[in-house]
């Protein structure tokens, strides 16, 4: 059992990080994805990466999986046929929403599609009070009516959510049982299982998607796990959840709608990771790709979670990082628009036909094509020479924007990249200024293919004082698998005035969800001295709408717990909208507990000092264009993979490795730390 | 009878026009801005209305009193914004001025406002000792409720621009008199503070962004994305056809014995576009419109068809030229009463959309739900204290050329959400028992009429309720052979008897039911798929009646 591996499928590739438990030795693997069926392309990694690397699969004794399959099937609109029982007069609220239109201008937007068609959606008479009381019973005939029904339209999944069963689940447990029963074939999910939360509406499209997804996701793990088992590795792979963490295939398969926006998380787990062992605790993480952008903010060596946000237009409540995306990456495409602004995105060329510099066809300039016009990006170096990059190509592209905004080529290219810039940043100010966080206080961990390029701009740009550019920016993804715990989350909404007897409650709540997290550990076999918890509580101002989520600890009598929540919450609220209100009730809302099965990580060794000076990484120099002198400055090219901790240069510099490049700006310093990390900083 | 700037003061003269591309990244700058703003009172805030429906806006301001940006949430709130600054500057000469003032207002007259609920606060921006801004918001306090409507002293507290804060320091008097003037006086201070937390936050971000840039290029930027939302907005206007379009339709108050013709006529011509608006004289009733809010109005369903990504600044109202006769319900001069104006500047864009649509088919919708149907409910808690509860209600979207009409929405001048069953039930003692949408309410048409909306609610303790809203007499039209979708309509389960024209007293266990106007079709329904016909027919959004009558399904050979 000395091998772990970390496969992360994504569209294009599929990245597979092998790691030595006992050597510490690591490999990188990266195949072209297979996105019919995921599974094969996963497979034939893992066995290409065992193969090349020697290794015996029954050595295998880690397996963890970055899936999108839940995420593109929403998408896509690939779920099942599903159908949907609510409170008798509620069953239109899937469609209604929250009765706003998607777009304020817009005559001609549409609403993302239902996901359940309005034929198959029944109201069965049942009713509980806002206290969880019981107004009207269950109809149980009725809903076996209903069940008859909708079992003759087809559908091969179901759905319950009634009004208050996240105070009161007896309803919607015993629906669940008749159900089982009637319609034993189908995937049944209720709404007090999947998110017993407060505010139907999210509460209702949360379980919808979550069956909408689920018989895709089973059979999808279910090909997955014969096609492991085939290869001869022995034991069960483990899937990422948007939460960072990662959980059982069976867990995965009753509830894929937690792994929906699982993508960008595990990029995230290995910024912790790597930021962690260098030193910066406090870091935000950068990774941008094609199309796009993903920033995080983690404090303390913690990723600020959040627990709801939109997939593709359909609201999700489950616990996850709290990651921001931007529609900015290296392909996006600039142009003017008939006001006569330059503008940059949300467009992309993506990877086909690519930057107008790849000669495939798109004449629109990219971020990618003014990086080449500026001499950041090297023309022909891409990816190690894979891929051919025309500078003739990128300049004409560039020139024909810079003809229309009556400016010249350089301050044409240098605008875009201003812009594109001013959108990144925009992305990073919501997830630290909007949430009372200064970015100053940050080091920015810059990753993906384009992160380290526009790191430096993008620093200067919020006042960041250093950035980090780990060793291999381009496959941190597959790498956080292999740096993840299990974990899962538990919650349950409990909306009560804090007062001292509330302490009491609170604990009970935690109590509760304490023998639920022993289940699951039990389920998951995690021995004793791995398990942990973190306890958290939703509070608000009594009158307010939205809580501010506060971590408390596990032990403790309920004064000291009750002092904790109070304080809490007034540093959280005073942080987030800078006041607090003097005479203001605070009121619990929701206890969360999260279960953490701490698994043994890869240890990164540190490298042995260089024994050469830096010079001895330059391989070549190239005329960089910079914004600060209007002019062109000879940069040298430094190789990163000659590069040793104890390195360091000033600014200007281009670093250069397979999958990135780095812009270090003039005046900068960078060095190199013990684990082959780069370090830049402002001076 | 357009409103112009009226006051020209000092202010940091504005650099050289900015390159194209620092205009951009100072364009996203207030943009991010504004919602930041948005985002932080929507969050702070205490009263349903606004924390859960949203019914608040945000906006930064230039000196001469421009909109340099407003957050996409209410467009009608741009009515309240663009009064204010001019009403500010007509009573206090800006060298009086200070850092951390706080003005308050909200009259439609005096005050900048277009109806006395929606309270707006407006702080300047200083920087290096000069003007450089104004940060603004507007939140509608669901308070001022069981007045009369008679003239606009019955329907609330009139309050003229004055000063809340006063270089920072609270005046305590001016809040205690208008506290003292509304019902629910605890949940006003709450949100009140997250207004002025909300400007705050406008504040500090355009004084980082003077900081950053200089006073002079973000003044400079402000001026440049008003001529850009200007050369945009007349890039499309260029692409309608010139020539003069008239629709009329008829305006029908819920519950008011009051039934009105009301026209408009649309001059496009160039790159320009002249709208005139003809409707009765002002009546004794709270549906008249301020000129302020007949602008907003204006700019909303012009932009709607005309660019709707043109930055909403005031540059995209220079191509416009809007009258109305004053003394006009859509006109309307001191002392007509305002309170539930929404309904018909929904009218307004229904008529603007009815003349387009033979100019730009292809943009236009049929006939909305033509109102913003609102219920009203205020009581007294056995512990003696008032509560009130607002809310408004979607109904159906007009059809497109292309597209079905959305159901269940709110459509023009307003986008509230609604609020969770779940939250409704545990803070007012009124239990919902119904939320859906209503069959047989989309017009018939190729593409067909968005449904409109029923809630029904069961009162748990005695109350008062108040309805507005309109189109109960009056279908939505559709366009080009579209059929009229459904009316709106108010039933009581108990018979209600204490209701008399829109408003009453409910008992505890009374049950009302609020049905909201569909939207009109677009095209001939029997050009409607078959498919899309036997869809509708097994969703139960049409009966077999309308797939045989409207849409000529043979329904039995159909065997859905």
């Amino acid at each position: 059992m000395v091998w772990r591996i970390g496969v992360d499928s994504g569209g294009t590739f599929t990245d597979v990080c092998l790691f030595n438990d006992s050597t510490g030795e690591s490999r990188i693997w990266k195949l072209s994805s297979t996105p019919e069926d995921p599974s094969v392309g996963i497979a034939d990694g893992v066995a290409q990466a065992l193969a090349q690397a020697q290794a015996d699969p029954t050595a295998v004794g880690f397996l963890g999986h970055g899936t999108t399959v839940a995420t593109n099937a929403l998408i896509q609109l690939r779920g099942v046929p599903t159908g949907l029982i609510t409170t008798d007069g509620f069953r239109d609220l899937l469609e209604i929403g929250r009765q706003k239109r998607p777009h304020l201008y817009d005559t001609q937007a549409v609403k993302p599609a239902v996901l359940v068609p309005r034929a198959l959606r029944k109201g069965v008479v049942e009713r509980l009070r806002s206290d969880g009381s019981v107004e009207l019973a269950l109809d149980e005939e009725g809903l076996r009516q209903a069940a008859r029904e909708l079992a003759k339209a087809g559908i091969e999944s179901l759905a319950v959510c009634f009004l208050y069963s996240y105070r009161n689940a007896e309803h919607e447990q015993r629906a669940l049982a008749i159900l089982r029963e009637a319609l034993p074939d189908t995937f049944i999910c209720v709404s007090s299982d999947i998110a017993p939360e407060f505010r139907e509406f999210e509460r209702l499209s949360t379980v919808v998607v979550n069956a909408y997804l689920g018989p895709v996701m089973q059979r999808y793990i279910k090909r997955l796990y014969k096609r492991i088992k085939d290869l001869g590795v022995p034991i069960e792979p483990k899937l990422t959840q948007s939460n960072g963490g990662i959980i059982s295939f069976d867990m995965a398969a009753s509830m894929p709608v937690r792994t929906i926006l699982s993508g960008p998380t595990t990029g995230v787990v290995a910024a912790q990771a790597i930021a962690g062992m260098a030193g910066y605790p406090n870091v935000i993480t950068f990774d941008v790709g094609g199309t796009s952008s993903d920033v995080a903010l983690l404090t303390d060596g913690h990723c600020a979670q959040a627990n709801q946000a939109d997939a593709g237009g359909y609201p999700i409540k489950a616990p996850m990082l709290d990651i921001h995306a931007v529609g900015a990456g290296g392909g996006s495409i600039a142009y003017i628009d008939n006001g006569g602004l330059l503008k940059v995105g949300p467009r992309s060329a993506g990877a086909d036909p690519g930057p107008a510099c790849y000669g495939k066809g798109n004449e629109e300039p990219t971020v990618t094509d003014a990086n080449v016009v500026l001499g950041t990006l090297s023309a022909g170096t891409l990816l190690g020479g894979r891929l051919t990059v025309r500078k003739d190509l990128a300049e004409a592209a560039v020139q024909r924007l810079a003809d229309r905004l009556g400016l010249g080529l350089m301050e044409a290219a240098q605008g875009i990249i201003a812009v594109a810039t001013a959108n990144m940043a925009k992305a990073i100010r919501v997830i630290s200024v909007q949430r009372g966080h200064d970015p100053r206080g940050y080091a920015l961990f810059a990753f993906g293919g384009a992160g380290p390029l526009h790191a430096a701009r993008l620093a200067q740009e919020l006042d960041m004082p250093r950035i980090i550019v780990p060793r291999a920016p381009g496959i941190l993804c597959a790498m956080g698998l292999l740096l993840t715990d299990l974990r899962t989350d538990f919650m349950q909404t409990r909306i009560l005035a804090l007062t001292a007897a509330a302490a009491g409650v609170v604990r009970a709540t935690f109590d509760t969800l304490q023998e639920d997290a022993t289940r699951w550990f039990d389920e998951e076999q995690v021995p004793a001295s791995a398990r942990e918890t973190a306890l958290s509580v939703d509070m608000r101002y009594a009158g307010q709408n939205y809580e501010l989520s506060v971590p408390v600890p596990a032990g403790g009598d309920d004064e000291a717990l009750l002092a904790r929540m109070v304080q809490g919450f007034e540093q959280a609220h005073q942080r987030q909208y800078g006041f607090l209100v003097p005479d203001g009730q605070v009121q619990v809302v929701t206890c969360r507990l999260a279960a953490i099965g701490k698994t043994p990580k890869i240890q990164l060794p540190a490298l042995a000092a260089a024994q050469t000076t830096s010079d001895a990484a330059i391989v070549g120099q190239r005329e960089v264009w910079f914004r600060e002198t209007s002019s062109w400055a000879a940069c040298p090219i430094y190789t990163r993979d000659a590069l040793r901790p104890g390195h360091a240069f000033t600014g200007p510099a281009i670093v250069e490795q397979m999958d990135a490049t780095t812009l270090v700006l003039p005046g900068m310093t960078a060095r190199v730390d013990p684990h082959a990390n780069l370090i830049l900083e402002f001076q | 009878m357009t409103t112009q700037p009226s006051t020209q003061q000092a202010r940091p003269v504005a650099g050289a026009v900015p390159d194209p591309i620092t205009v951009e990244i100072l364009g996203n700058a207030f943009s991010s801005i504004a919602d930041e703003m948005g985002e932080a009172l929507v969050r702070a805030s205490y009263s349903t209305n606004i924390k859960e429906r949203r019914d608040c806006s945000t906006a930064l301001f230039d000196t001469r009193g421009q909109v340099l940006c407003q957050a996409e949430h209410i467009p009608m709130h741009l009515g309240s914004f663009l009064g204010m600054i001019p009403h500010i500057m007509a009573r206090y000469p800006v060298e009086t001025l200070r850092e951390g003032d706080v003005f308050i207002g909200n009259d439609a007259y005096e005050g900048g406002g277009t109806h006395l609920p929606d309270i707006v606060l407006a702080e300047p921006v200083f920087f290096d000792g000069s003007l450089v801004a104004w940060a603004m918001n507007t939140a509608h306090h669901a308070d001022f409720v069981d007045r009369g409507h008679a003239h606009i002293y019955q329907e609330g507290l009139r309050i003229p621009p004055v000063r809340l804060y006063r270089a920072g320091e609270l005046q305590n008097e001016v809040r205690e008199l208008i506290l003292l003037n509304c019902q629910v006086p605890q949940e006003r201070l709450s949100d009140l503070r997250a207004q002025c937390a909300a400007n705050q936050l406008g504040v500090q971000r355009i004084q980082s962004l003077c900081a950053r840039y200089g006073a002079q290029t973000v003044i400079a930027a402000g001026d440049a994305l008003q001529d850009y939302a200007e050369r945009k907005m007349r890039a499309g206007i260029s692409r309608i056809p010139d020539g003069t379009y008239r629709y009329t339709d008829r305006f029908d108050p819920y519950g008011l014995d009051l039934d009105m013709e009301v026209s408009v006529e649309i001059v496009v011509e160039g790159d320009a576009m002249r709208l005139h608006f003809d409707s009765p004289p002002q009546v004794r009733a709270g549906i008249n419109l301020v000129y302020t809010g007949l602008l907003a109005s204006v700019y909303f369903a012009v932009k709607s068809l005309v660019d709707p990504d043109v930055l909403p600044n005031s540059g995209l109202a220079r191509p416009l030229t809007v009258t109305a006769p004053a003394g006009t319900v859509l006109n309307c001069r001191h002392p007509a009463a305002v309170n539930s104006r929404i309904n018909i500047c929904q009218r307004v864009v229904d008529i603007i959309y009815g003349a387009l649509a033979q100019a730009i088919p292809e943009r236009v919708t049929a006939a909305g739900n033509g109102s913003c149907v609102a219920a009203l409910f205020s009581g007294t808690r056995e512990d003696g204290e008032f509560w009130a509860y607002l809310e408004t209600i979607g109904g159906g979207m007009g059809a497109r050329h292309g597209l079905d009409g959305l159901d269940g929405v709110h459509v023009h001048l307003t986008n509230t959400s609604n609020l969770p069953a779940e939250s409704l039930e545990q803070e007012y003692p009124l239990t919902l028992l119904r939320y859906e949408l209503v069959d047989n309410s989309g017009g018939a048409g190729r593409q067909r009429g968005g449904m409109g909306l029923r809630r029904v609610y069961r009162v748990e303790q005695d109350c008062r309720l108040t309805i507005s809203g309109s189109r109960h007499k009056y279908a939505p039209w559709g366009l080009a052979g579209g059929l009229p979708g459904g009316k709106g309509e108010v039933r009581f389960g108990n018979g209600a008897v204490g209701f008399k024209g829109n408003a009453g007293v409910l008992k505890a266990g009374d049950v009302v039911e609020v049905i909201t106007p569909g939207a009109g079709g677009y095209g001939d329904p029997r050009e409607r798929s078959v498919e899309l016909v036997k869809e509708d027919l097994r969703a139960g959004n049409i009966d077999a009646d309308i797939a045989r009558a409207a849409y000529g399904l043979d329904v039995r050979a159909a065997s859905v």
